[in-house]
């Protein structure tokens, strides 16, 4: 016979060698990184590349005698958890009201609240400060929390209104007959119903904030409200040069608990992907 | 318990007149059918009465109480939906539950109830399911269940039974109605499906173009229809609808010749029914244009000029097409409409 079918196992064999080239490719940038944050100094530099590398830990006991790291992941973690909830907070009823209510301007506000995504942010770097400086904020997470929150407010309600126009109108239509009101029925049926959106703009949120630079190394001047991203910045200049190794394990450890957290939601957060995709 | 009475409703969006002038009283336990074509404003004479439309004009009377402005959620009504809308992140206890605990229904009283309407409609196993987890035919009996749970004063259903299958809408329209019946709820049901209006109603309305057609019970639906639109409405097959022309008592069309008062002239449309024809007789001369056996009957469709002519015909019926056939008529049983559509009394 000329064409021969392939066997079953063959063709699993095949469809797991493809995928786990890819994997790998996907995986390769932070595997390096892994072994770079491993690696002594002298060796991630060296123009000849080496295969086998010598393990160290020495970027681990520069972080833990030299940086008050623990401190910095802590106001990672509080102004881009603060700040997410904040949005949380502000953008599911204003998503409801641009999906649900019927009021005049109802799509130029919806408008107005995605433009503040487009402006760039380097133009109000400078009255931010001010602002701050005015009310006694600078240096302080309370301060990250509310910058973050205001940056990515727009982005978080419009992805949840998207997921409320999907929801039929049927479910509040039953609902008020069942006799709930309009908050009753925004937390019992309208939450739940899109909460994998609502999880989805969360995450988004929370990368984008653990993620800001410029706004950070603006208002925080000390490491009492230093974050992740400003901290790396950190072990770039100085007497000391750039610390390679010491970078990657920073960035290792902001990396993870984002990691952690979309292992955790990972459900959600494919069907709410897809959702939106589909959408458009 | 409550009668339900309709003033003068207008509904308008913009320059659209959804539902015009539309005056109805519904009796106390009645179960009355909207029914009509899609966009005749049936569905929004319903969500005006639930309260989630307001009418433009007019007014919506339940139990002798003017609610035009009472909330949905504060008129004592339950309404059960086309789509189900079953809340999905709820089991169907919670789901059932849920009317009940929005009106403040004491905890203690509330899973006797939300048990009870579940037997009412053998949905007591399945409980602990989220909808997902449910049949089409299961999601509208756990959807009739919410509804029925807090025994309201009025029901609505919107099309409950359109996205099920043939078998199923048969056997949940036995349940309903028999379930209208035990609780004595006055019900208005909404469908386009004729079958459905015809076996459930007390009294039917029938709908077009926002204005009512005719109200009537199926009996007087049938066999006394107002006009055109209504004849042509309701049987399966429904009325054969002739036009042709009146002259001396008799009703002439392509391939039809057939008896009038003497009173008729000019246009006019004859109508009868397809089990009032018979094959043989000498009012319509043409050539068969199909034949359909079901098994207890067979549906002829007859060719007569332009026009097709349904016929019930002996469930023994054979024939190829394009063979020359009479039809005959029951003259007892002819309709007469005319121009405007309006049924002309006197009879043949």
């Amino acid at each position: 016979m000329a064409r021969m079918r392939k066997s079953r196992g063959e063709s699993l064999l095949l469809r797991y060698l493809v995928l786990g080239s890819w994997a790998l490719v996907c995986l390769l940038p932070i595997l390096w990184f892994g072994t770079i944050a491993l690696r002594p100094r002298t060796e991630i530099v060296t123009p000849q590349p080496i295969y086998w590398p010598t393990w160290s830990l020495d970027a681990w006991h520069l972080l833990m005698s030299d940086w008050p790291i623990a401190l910095y992941l802590r106001n990672s973690v509080l102004a881009v958890g603060g700040s997410v909830i904040i949005d949380l907070i502000l953008a599911i009823p204003a998503a409801y009201a641009l999906a649900r209510y019927d009021f005049k301007g109802r799509e130029d506000i919806g408008f107005y609240i995605l433009s503040t995504r487009m402006m760039a942010p380097a133009i109000v770097a400078v009255p931010i400060f001010f602002l701050f400086k005015s009310v006694g904020l600078l240096d302080s997470i309370w301060a990250l929390m509310l910058i973050y929150a205001a940056i990515n407010l727009s982005l978080v309600t419009w992805i949840i209104r998207s997921y409320m126009l999907d929801i039929p109108k049927e479910l509040e239509d039953a609902a008020r007959t069942d006799g709930a009101g309009d908050l009753r029925i925004l937390w019992e049926i309208i939450i739940p119903a899109c909460l994998p959106g609502i999880i989805t703009a969360a995450v988004i949120a929370a990368i984008f904030a653990i993620n800001e630079f410029l706004f950070t190394l603006l208002i925080a001047s000390t490491s009492g409200a230093y974050t992740m991203s400003v901290a790396l910045a950190n072990f770039t200049g100085g007497s000391d040069g750039v610390i390679y190794n010491a970078i990657a394990l920073v960035s290792f450890i902001a990396f993870v608990p984002v990691l952690i957290l979309v292992i955790l939601i990972q459900k959600h957060l494919s069907r709410g992907l897809t959702m939106g995709a589909v959408k458009g | 318990m409550a009668s339900i009475r309709l003033e003068n409703i207008v509904k308008r969006y913009g320059a659209f007149t959804g539902v015009q002038n539309m005056s109805l009283d519904i009796a106390d336990e009645e179960f009355l059918v909207l029914l009509g074509p899609s966009g005749c404003g049936k569905t929004t004479t319903m969500r005006m009465i639930a309260g989630l439309e307001m009418p433009t004009e007019g007014n919506i009377i339940i139990g002798g109480e003017v609610v035009n402005d009472i909330d949905a959620r504060d008129r004592d009504v339950a309404m059960v939906f086309q789509g189900y809308a079953l809340y999905p992140n709820m089991t169907v206890y919670e789901n059932i539950r849920f009317p009940l605990r929005m009106r403040r229904v004491p905890a203690s009283d509330q899973d006797r109830m939300v048990r009870t309407a579940a037997d009412m409609v053998e949905l007591g196993a399945f409980l602990d399911r989220k909808p997902g987890a449910l049949s089409g035919g299961q999601r509208q009996r756990a959807a009739l269940a919410r509804a029925v749970v807090r025994q309201p004063q009025v029901f609505l259903m919107d099309e409950p039974l359109s996205n099920l299958d043939a078998k199923l809408r048969q056997s949940m329209r036995v349940q309903i109605k028999h379930m209208q019946r035990q609780l004595r709820i006055t019900t208005v049901y909404v469908t386009h499906d004729q079958i459905e209006a015809m076996t459930l109603a007390d009294r039917i309305v029938i709908m077009n173009k926002g204005a009512i057609q005719q109200v009537g019970t199926p009996d007087q639906i049938y066999t006394d229809p107002a006009n055109t639109f209504v004849a042509g409405f309701i049987g399966g097959p429904p009325m054969n609808l002739i036009e042709g022309t009146a002259t001396g008592g008799r009703f002439t069309a392509p391939g039809v010749n057939a008896p009038c008062p003497a009173n008729l002239s000019g246009r006019i449309t004859l109508g009868i029914r397809p089990e009032d024809c018979t094959v043989g007789g000498g009012q319509v001369q043409g050539l068969v244009y199909g034949v359909e056996p079901t098994g207890d009957v067979t549906y002829l469709s007859v060719l007569a000029g332009t026009k097709q002519v349904e016929v019930k015909a002996a469930r023994d019926f054979r024939s190829d097409i394009d063979v020359p056939i009479t039809i005959g008529f029951d003259p007892a049983r002819l309709y007469f409409f005319g121009a405007d559509g309006q049924r002309i009394r006197g009879g043949a």
